[in-house]
């Protein structure tokens, strides 16, 4: 497996680790540390194959389902949750009309 | 109760006797409808952190140490889960919604076991799955559905057949695939080849899909999570590509089977991949 498809697993893997986190800087994190540490220990190089990047990819890849449908769940059942129906002033921004008493 | 003792005297020194019986009806019905959940509780740590000794990682919250909710002590036996476990309760904000930490509620049902379950009982319970698998089941009324269902789902049962050399045909009738007692005899060996924590990982996933085959195809990285939530949810994403897709439903509950299942595959792999290093005596 070529570094070209494990690199942006990585990245989102982080992006996403950094707004489930608490962390402000993200190197501080042991998880971080653990994961980059991981990926340098799978890595292919001229010198060496590794057969095992392709598991640890796909454990990253599920790591990374994991977090991102942990929030998008989470985005969507605070706009849904419990909200009953919408009032009239969203109907009406929601298919962009003005209300009566709106300024022109 | 006191609250409401005074509310119902005050409408019963209002009303007849009739009305009385009436109003308290009303009470009663208007107090059986609430539902009381239980708050959920505030973050009460500002940092997690895993702790390790003797090959036992345990995860803490401030100075205090994590505890299933039984009150066994939570420790878990290799470093990424340990990790992710604490990442997950670093991701709760102010409230800590224990739903949704689907790793720390794993390894909580491995440490207590409340349903007192051994890994053969347990097995044996997921071989009821395979005679009701999801992609075993083909559309009898819409031939354009069940088109579909050939197309994704034909090759996910051929690989099964031919990984664990069993053959499983696919049913178009009420009556569901003839699964005979030597299937399940080698799929339920193949499950036993794992340990305890894995096992309740495929038994999590499994129940989220409710299919067997795809946890099974998961698992050994044949299709990602993402395609086998896709493929388990085939009927209602063909119904919703029809009639429509609403976000506070289908989205959500796709989110969530992901999220499911997910946390199943990664409790899977981290449970019985070479992360379990056991140093040389």
């Amino acid at each position: 497996m070529s570094s070209k498809s494990v690199i942006p697993v990585l990245r989102s893997l982080l992006s996403e680790y950094r707004q489930a986190s608490s962390y402000t800087k993200l190197q501080e994190s042991p998880l971080v540390s653990f994961i980059l540490q991981q990926y340098k220990k799978y890595k292919v190089t001229d010198q060496q194959l590794c057969k095992a990047q392709e598991e640890m990819n796909f454990i990253a890849e599920s790591y990374l389902c994991y977090l991102k449908s942990q929030r998008c769940y989470e985005e969507k059942w605070k706009m849904y949750h419990a909200k009953g129906e919408r009032s009239v002033r969203d109907t009406a921004d929601l298919v962009g009309f003005k209300l009566p008493h709106d300024p022109k | 109760m006191v609250l409401c003792s005074s509310v119902f005297s005050t409408v019963c020194r209002s009303q007849n006797c009739i009305n009385r019986s009436i109003a308290f009806q009303t009470l009663a019905v208007q107090l059986r409808c609430h539902r009381f959940y239980a708050t959920a509780p505030k973050r009460f740590y500002r940092k997690t952190g895993v702790i390790h000794s003797n090959g036992n990682y345990e995860i803490t919250l401030d100075q205090r140490k994590l505890k299933t909710p039984q009150g066994n002590p939570f420790i878990v036996h290799n470093e990424p889960l340990a990790l992710a476990v604490a990442a997950e309760w670093d991701a709760q904000k102010e409230k800590i919604q224990r739903s949704t930490m689907h790793l720390t509620a794993l390894c909580s049902t491995v440490i207590d076991n409340p349903t007192k379950q051994s890994k053969f009982d347990l097995v044996q319970s997921l071989m009821n799955f395979l005679e009701t698998d999801t992609v075993l089941f083909h559309s009898e009324e819409e031939d354009e559905l069940y088109d579909l269902q050939k197309k994704e789902w034909s090759p996910i049962i051929d690989w099964f057949c031919q990984r664990y050399e069993v053959s499983i045909r696919p049913s178009r009738v009420i009556e569901g695939p003839v699964v005979s007692e030597e299937i399940k005899a080698t799929i339920s060996r193949h499950l036993l080849s794992y340990n305890i924590w894995a096992i309740h990982g495929f038994a999590f996933g499994i129940d989220a899909i409710k299919s067997l085959i795809l946890t099974l195809c998961c698992a050994d990285r044949y299709i990602n999570i993402k395609t086998a939530v896709l493929l388990s949810r085939l009927e209602e994403e063909y119904q919703t590509g029809r009639w429509g897709r609403v976000e506070w439903a289908h989205d959500i509950s796709q989110m969530e089977t992901q999220a499911r299942l997910a946390a199943a595959i990664l409790f899977i792999h981290l449970n019985s991949s070479s992360y379990v290093v056991q140093a040389k005596q």
